[in-house]
C-alpha cells in the first residue's frame, strides 16, 4: 500500500507538471493543450540525445532539455498557436490535436529515438537503488523526482507572484486588452508562457523518465491524465493541478494494484467524466468549467 | 444557411458522380476498390462529424469509439453468435446511437476543450474495454467475419463499392433533406448563438442530443460495414489515430453538410493507397495536414467554392401576409412574479420582486446600472435557476423552465447587446424567431418582416447590419411567432433620434395589436411617453411602481437616481 503510494507520487509528479503545464497554457491562450502530454515525451528523448550524444551528466541533460523545450514551445506558439488562434477556439483545439499526431508519430521517424521507449540513466547511481524505511523501498530517483518537483513549483511561484515579468504576463492573461493599454506587449508575454509550459513539460519528462522510461506512444494518456488532475483541481488554480496531478498517480497505481495493468486507464478516464458531470469546477476550484 | 445548403445541394451529385466513375474503374482495378470502398466507409462516419462540427459547432474526437462499437457489434454477433450481417448491423448502430446519447449529455454541459477531452476519453474507454474483454479477443481482436449478402450477391471487390457508395448517396440524400427542415434551422441557430436560440423558442438540448446521436449512429453503421468487409477487426484499428483521421477528413473537405465530408473522406482513401507504405510518415503528414488547414484554409475545400452561393430572392418575391392581432383567450394576467429571488453567491442580484402585468399594456422597469434589471428578465425567460419565488406565464407556473419551453407558451425577448444569428440572412433570423410555430414559420416571418419594413434587408445578412437594423432585425425575431409577453432590453440604446422615433411607433404598434411589453430603458423621455406604468428597481428591490407622473415625483425614485440618502 505505501509502496503504491510511493509509486502514484512518483509518476503523479509528471501529471502534476502536465497539468501545471495546461494551466499555464489555459491561462495564457484560452485553450486546453492536447499536445503537452506529447512534449513531456520530446522532452524525455532530448534529454535521452544530450546523454548519448554528449555524454552528458543527467543534471546537464536536464538543464538541456528544459531549454530546448522553452525553445520549442516558443515555436509551437509562433507557427502553430498564433495563427490557429485568428479562427476561434475550435480551430486552436484542431490545431493541437494535429500537433499531437506530428509529435506523436513524428519522433519515432527522429534517428536514435525510434518508436519502442527507452531507458534514461538515473540521477544518481542506479534506477534499482533504493533505500528501506518503516517497511518501504523508495527508490532514490524517487526522491529526486519529488525535490524537482517541490524546487521546480517554487521557481515557478517565485517567477509569477515576484518577478515583474511574471506579473506582466499573469495580467496579459486576465486582460489582455488591459495590459495591452498599460504597456504591456501581450504577444511577447503569451509566447514567454507557452514557452515556460512546455520547458515544464520537457522537465517533467526528464525526471520521471529513468522510472517510466521515455519514448514511446504514451503522450495521450499522459495529456488526458494529466487533464484529469487538472480538472480534480481546479483548471484554474496552479496548487489545485499539482495536487490534482498527484492525486491521479496515486489513484492510478492503487488501481494497477488492485487490478491489472491494463483496467486502470479506462477506469482513470471514466472517472474524468464522472468528474466533469459531478463537479465541474474541481476539487479546489471556484470557477466553473461549465460556461454560460 | 440557405445559400450553403444550396451549394451542398449542387455539389453532392458532382460528387457521387465522380465515385460512381472510380466504381467503373474499381470493376478492373482491385486496389481502386478496395480503397475506394475504404473512402466511402469513412465517408458515412464523417457526415456524421460534419453535422456536429459545422452545423452544431461542437467538436468530437471520439469518433472511433462509436466506429468501434459498430465494428464490434458486427464481429462478436456474427463470429460469435453466428447471426446474419444485417441484423448484426443493425444492433451495431443502435448500441452506438445510445453510445451518441450519453456523449450528447456530457456535450449538453462542456463546450471546447472540455468536450474534447471528454470525447477523446470516451474513445480511450472504448478502446480500453475491448482490449479487457476476453469475449471480444482482447488484444487480438476477432477475425474470419464474413462478407455479408444481398440475395446472390456477396460484397466484396467491387460489389462493396458500389454498396457503400449507394449507401453513402442515400445517407447524403437523407440528411441534406433534413437539413433542409426544421432541424437544419435550429442546428444553424445553434451554431451561431445558443442562448438567443433558446430564447427564440429552439428546444436547443434536444437538437444537440440529436446530432450526437446521428453522428453515433452513423460511425456506427460505418464501423459495422468496415468490419465485415476487412473480415477481422483489432483494438488499434478503431482507436484514437481513426478519430484524428475523421477529423482530418472533415476539415481538409470543408465541415458543415455533406459534400464536404465526401471529399475528405475521398482524398485520405485516395492518400492512404501510398500512405499506408509510409508508416508514421502518414500520420506525420495528415497532423501537418490539419495544422496547415485550420490556419490556411479553416473552410477546407469545399469552403472556396461554397462562398460563391449568395442568399436566393424567390423566397421574398411574393405578397406576404399580414401581421396578426394577437389572441386573447385567456384571462390571466400575461405575467405574474411571486417573491422572485435571485442570488448570485452572498449578493442578491433580485430581492423579494413581486409585481403582475395587465394585458396590451407597456411597462418600463428602470433603475440605476447593476440594480437587477437584467437578472429580472433572465429569471422571467428561464436563463439560470431562480433563487426564490415564482413565475407565472398567462396563469402556467413556469420557473426553473427551460427557456425555450417558455418562449412556446408565449414570451419573446430581445437582448442588451442585441444577439442575432450573425453568418443567417435577416429572413433566416426572423424565421428561427418563429420556430415554434412549424410549418408556418416561413409566413410569420415574412409578415414581420412586411410590418416592420425590414424586407430590403430580408436577405442581408446579420453579421452585415448597422447598429440600429440590428435592434430592430432583434425585435422582429422576438416578435415573429407573436408572444403574448414581450421583454424588451434597452431597446434605444445607441440609437440616433430618427431611430428612436421609430421605435416609439414600432413598441405602440406592438401593443395596438395586443402584446404586452416589458420594458428596460434608461431614455426618460422613452419611457415616460411610452408607458403606462413604471416600475423602478434598486438593488434588487422594487422601490416605485406606478404612473409615469406618479414615479418621477416619488422621492425614493430621486433619491436612487441622484444618490441623496434617504
Amino acid at each position: 500500500m505505501l509502496q503504491l503510494l510511493v509509486a502514484g507520487l512518483t509518476v503523479g509528479s509528471g501529471y502534476a507538471l502536465v497539468a501545471l503545464g495546461i494551466h499555464i497554457i489555459l491561462r495564457a491562450t484560452r485553450i486546453v493543450n492536447f499536445a503537452q502530454g506529447e512534449f513531456v515525451v520530446v522532452g524525455g528523448l532530448f534529454a535521452l540525445s544530450f546523454v548519448q550524444m554528449f555524454h552528458a551528466s543527467s543534471w546537464i541533460a536536464l538543464a538541456g532539455a528544459t531549454g530546448a523545450g522553452f525553445v520549442l514551445g516558443l515555436a509551437f506558439e509562433r507557427f502553430i498557436l498564433r495563427p490557429a488562434a485568428r479562427h476561434g477556439e475550435i480551430a486552436l483545439t484542431i490545431a493541437t490535436i494535429g500537433t499531437v499526431f506530428v509529435l506523436l508519430y513524428g519522433h519515432a521517424l527522429v534517428p536514435g529515438w525510434g518508436s519502442l521507449p527507452q531507458p534514461l540513466p538515473a540521477f544518481t547511481g542506479d534506477v534499482s537503488d533504493a533505500f528501506q524505511t518503516h517497511g518501504v523501498s523508495i527508490p532514490y530517483q524517487s526522491v529526486w523526482v519529488l525535490v524537482l518537483l517541490a524546487l521546480a513549483l517554487g521557481a515557478l511561484y517565485l517567477f509569477f507572484d515576484r518577478t515583474y515579468y511574471g506579473k506582466a504576463i499573469r495580467a496579459a492573461a486576465n486582460n489582455p486588452l488591459g495590459a495591452r493599454l498599460v504597456g504591456i506587449d501581450v504577444t511577447g508575454t503569451r509566447a514567454i508562457s507557452v514557452g515556460i509550459a512546455i520547458a515544464v513539460a520537457a522537465f517533467g519528462g526528464t525526471i520521471i523518465g529513468p522510472i517510466t522510461l521515455v519514448g514511446g506512444a504514451g503522450g495521450i494518456a499522459i495529456s488526458i491524465k494529466g487533464f484529469v488532475g487538472a480538472v480534480v483541481g481546479g483548471l484554474e488554480s496552479p496548487v489545485g493541478c499539482v495536487a490534482g496531478g498527484l492525486l491521479v498517480g496515486v489513484v492510478e497505481k492503487l488501481l494497477q494494484g488492485a487490478f491489472s495493468y491494463g483496467v486502470s486507464d479506462p477506469i482513470v478516464y471514466s472517472l474524468l467524466l464522472l468528474g466533469l458531470v459531478v463537479r465541474p469546477q474541481g476539487l479546489f476550484g471556484k470557477t466553473s468549467a461549465v460556461r454560460d | 444557411m440557405i445559400a450553403r445548403l444550396r451549394a451542398d445541394r449542387r455539389t453532392l451529385p458532382i460528387v457521387l458522380a465522380i465515385a460512381a466513375v472510380f466504381g467503373v474503374l474499381a470493376m478492373r482495378d482491385p486496389t481502386i476498390a478496395q480503397a475506394g470502398t475504404y473512402a466511402g466507409i469513412y465517408a458515412i462516419a464523417a457526415i456524421g462529424l460534419s453535422i456536429l462540427l459545422g452545423n452544431v459547432n461542437q467538436i468530437s474526437i471520439g469518433q472511433a469509439g462509436f466506429f468501434g462499437i459498430g465494428a464490434y457489434a458486427v464481429a462478436y454477433l456474427t463470429t460469435t453468435l453466428n447471426w446474419p450481417f444485417w441484423p448484426a448491423a443493425l444492433v451495431g448502430m443502435a448500441l452506438a446511437t445510445v453510445a451518441g446519447i450519453a456523449v450528447g449529455f456530457i456535450a449538453l454541459r462542456f463546450r471546447g476543450h472540455y468536450l474534447a477531452m471528454a470525447t477523446l476519453a470516451f474513445g480511450l474507454i472504448v478502446v480500453g474495454v475491448i482490449h479487457q474483454s476476453d469475449a471480444l479477443g482482447g488484444a487480438n481482436g476477432i477475425q474470419n467475419i464474413a462478407f455479408p449478402t444481398v440475395g446472390p450477391l456477396t460484397l466484396s471487390g467491387a460489389n462493396a463499392y458500389w454498396f457503400v457508395w449507394i449507401v453513402v448517396a442515400l445517407i447524403a440524400a437523407a440528411t441534406l433533406a433534413v437539413l433542409g427542415g426544421a432541424a437544419g434551422r435550429a442546428f444553424e441557430a445553434i451554431r451561431n448563438d445558443e442562448l438567443a436560440a433558446e430564447v427564440s423558442g429552439i428546444p436547443t438540448r434536444r437538437y444537440k442530443i440529436a446530432a450526437f446521436a446521428y453522428a453515433g449512429a452513423l460511425a456506427g453503421l460505418a464501423g459495422a460495414v468496415y468490419a465485415s468487409f476487412l473480415g477481422l477487426v483489432i483494438p488499434e484499428a478503431v482507436g484514437i489515430a481513426l478519430s484524428i483521421d475523421f477529423l482530418l477528413m472533415v476539415v481538409l473537405g470543408g465541415s458543415g453538410g455533406v459534400s464536404g465530408a465526401i471529399i475528405g473522406a475521398g482524398l485520405i482513401g485516395a492518400l492512404d493507397i501510398a500512405g499506408h507504405q509510409f508508416e508514421n510518415w502518414r500520420e506525420v503528414v495528415y497532423g501537418a495536414l490539419v495544422i496547415a488547414i485550420v490556419i490556411v484554409a479553416p473552410g477546407g475545400i469545399f469552403g472556396f467554392w461554397r462562398n460563391r452561393f449568395r442568399p436566393k430572392a424567390s423566397l421574398v418575391r411574393s405578397a406576404a401576409p399580414a401581421a396578426r392581432q394577437i389572441e386573447g383567450a385567456r384571462a390571466e394576467a400575461p405575467l405574474a412574479v411571486r417573491g422572485l429571488t435571485k442570488r448570485f453567491g452572498g449578493l442578491v442580484a433580485v430581492d423579494a420582486v413581486d409585481f403582475t402585468l395587465e394585458r396590451g399594456t407597456i411597462t418600463a422597469l428602470i433603475g440605476p446600472n447593476g440594480a437587477g434589471k437584467t437578472t429580472l428578465f433572465n429569471a422571467i425567460c428561464g436563463v439560470g435557476r431562480v433563487s426564490a419565488g415564482t413565475v407565472t406565464i398567462a396563469g402556467v407556473d413556469v420557473t426553473n423552465r427551460r427557456p425555450h419551453a417558455i418562449a412556446a407558451l408565449g414570451v419573446g425577448r430581445t437582448f442588451q447587446n442585441a444577439r442575432l444569428f450573425g453568418d443567417m440572412t435577416v429572413l433566416e433570423n426572423v424565421v428561427a424567431g418563429a420556430f415554434r410555430t412549424g410549418r408556418e414559420a416561413n409566413d410569420r416571418a415574412r409578415a414581420t418582416l412586411a410590418a416592420l419594413g425590414l424586407e430590403p434587408i430580408a436577405l442581408t445578412y446579420a453579421r452585415d447590419l448597422a447598429f440600429g437594423q440590428r435592434r430592430r432585425v432583434e425585435i422582429a425575431r422576438a416578435i415573429a411567432a407573436d408572444p403574448w409577453l414581450l421583454l424588451v432590453d434597452e431597446p434605444a440604446a445607441g440609437l440616433n433620434a430618427s431611430e428612436r422615433a421609430q421605435l416609439h411607433d414600432d413598441l405602440l404598434a406592438l401593443r395596438d395589436r395586443g402584446m404586452t411589453l416589458l420594458l428596460i430603458e434608461h431614455d426618460m423621455k422613452l419611457v415616460m411617453s411610452l408607458s403606462e406604468r413604471v416600475m423602478v428597481l434598486e438593488f434588487g428591490k422594487r422601490i416605485a411602481d406606478g404612473t409615469p407622473a406618479d414615479v418621477r415625483r416619488d422621492p425614493a425614485v430621486i433619491a436612487a437616481y441622484l444618490g441623496i440618502p434617504d
